[in-house]
């Protein structure tokens, strides 16, 4: 499982060190601290490169993101036990979520720091569907693979985070209306 | 297809996640359904806000150093390179054509919800699928050359059009060779570029009937990248990873005049 035998590309090197940007950001949303992110961060490129060995190529960042998101979890899971109660629900009723109505007047007034404070509320199964889809872009699939978790429950997660967000921005909003006054 | 079942499509349609043939419903029904297309704005608004406020954190300079060095203490073969910390720094200007990018798209697709969203997908799809048919097929070039000045006359005579062909050896994308497509109706040159073991498919064809969209996307574990310069347009598709294709992409705008 050596990775420097020679003419075997990729080593762990190139699959996995241009994604230190996508591991810090996400590990950056989640714990929301920039030491504790940087700790996390380094952990999962030692795990990984433990693991490189059962890596079979394909997409290198979803699998290095995968090993990065629990290492924040665990993290999560210790630190702040009350933080981390698994989301069960969307497990469950994965297929009749309800999108809800978009506020489009709140999307177009709301204000960057509204936003990542509104995103920061949210719990972190949440979070993690929003950083991954929203800010790195993957696609459901790759997200899929990431959280392990099924495409619909992709779906549903990301709908119920997104209509979460616009409750805790609209709340936000009230408030600075509240004190505005 | 009534609302409702509509309503249910509407976030997967707007990720671009939907089959073509659910997303041609959609769009149909969109066309028709004031109530329907009202939501689709919200979404738009909605995704407008997440991608300018949420800022993609990138990791420090020191942290790179900091796990090349705990990965070095694990015995890992780990260079102590500069040319990777020049990656690093190129790369935050690469997320402002990023975001650019993805703004373009955002507004591209706010604004030309309908035929042209059709056409992109489409477009996407045929590229995509011209990648995957070109290395099953084994048929990836019909002129193999490292060389540009082989590569672009064996395109002269059998394209009504010189496409421009650039090596970027020096960059890591070396040019391995060319072979005739058809994309989006037309003739178009396939340029076939490596990234160590993976093929890079570059589609070029005239603007002059219509300009391609500005795209950025993933489709079924491909990326692809599509631009315009006004004169040509430009289709980049491959297995490599989203950043190196940019990469790539934004390579050979600079390399093309």
């Amino acid at each position: 499982m050596e990775a420097s035998v020679p003419n075997e590309p990729p080593s762990f090197e190139q699959a996995m060190l241009p994604h230190l940007d996508a591991a810090y950001n996400l590990a950056r949303w989640l714990l929301r601290h920039e030491q504790d992110a940087e700790d996390a961060v380094q952990e999962a490129f030692l795990r990984a490169y433990r693991a490189f060995g059962r890596f079979r190529g394909g997409d290198g960042r979803a699998w290095l993101l995968t090993i990065v998101r629990n290492v924040c979890f665990t993290q999560l899971r210790r630190n702040h036990p009350s933080v981390v109660r698994e989301v069960f629900e969307d497990d469950l009723h994965g297929s009749t979520f309800d999108p809800g109505e978009v506020n489009a007047l709140v999307w177009r007034e709301t204000k960057a720091a509204q936003l990542q404070l509104a995103l920061d509320k949210l719990a972190p199964e949440f979070r993690e569907v929003i950083v991954l889809h929203e800010i790195e872009g993957l696609a459901y699939r790759e997200i899929a693979l990431v959280s392990d978790i099924p495409i619909g429950t992709v779906m549903s997660r990301l709908a119920r985070a997104r209509r979460k967000l616009q409750t805790e921005l609209q709340a936000l909003a009230r408030k600075e209306t509240t004190h505005g006054l | 297809m009534d609302c409702n079942e509509i309503r249910r499509l509407l976030e997967a349609a707007t990720d671009g996640e939907l089959d073509v043939a659910h997303q041609l419903a959609v769009e149909e029904h969109l066309g028709r359904c004031p109530l329907c297309a009202r939501a689709v704005e919200g979404i738009h608004a909605r995704r407008t806000a997440l991608q300018t406020a949420l800022p993609r954190f990138t990791a420090p300079p020191a942290l790179a150093e900091k796990v090349r060095s705990a990965l070095r203490n694990e015995g890992a073969p780990v260079r102590t390179s500069a040319s990777q910390s020049k990656r690093a720094d190129v790369f935050p200007l690469w997320r402002v054509t990023g975001l650019a990018a993805s703004l373009a798209m955002a507004l591209f697709v706010g604004y030309t919800w309908g035929g042209s969203r059709v056409r992109t997908q489409a477009l996407v799809d045929e590229a995509v699928s011209d990648h995957v048919r070109s290395l099953q097929a084994n048929h990836l070039m019909d002129v193999a050359s490292t060389d540009q000045h082989t590569v672009k006359p064996w395109f002269a005579g059998k394209l009504a059009f010189s496409p421009p062909v650039t090596d970027l050896a020096g960059v890591g994308f070396p040019l391995v060779g060319g072979r005739l497509e058809r994309v989006a109706g037309q003739d178009a040159a396939a340029l076939v570029y490596r990234r160590r073991q993976h093929a890079i498919n570059l589609f070029i064809w005239p603007a002059r009937r219509e300009a391609a969209p500005p795209v950025t996307r993933e489709r079924d574990g491909y990326n692809v990248v599509s631009w315009t310069d006004g004169s040509f347009n430009f289709l980049a598709v491959s297995e490599i990873p989203a950043v190196e294709l940019a990469d790539f992409a934004e390579e050979i705008r600079q390399a093309t005049p």
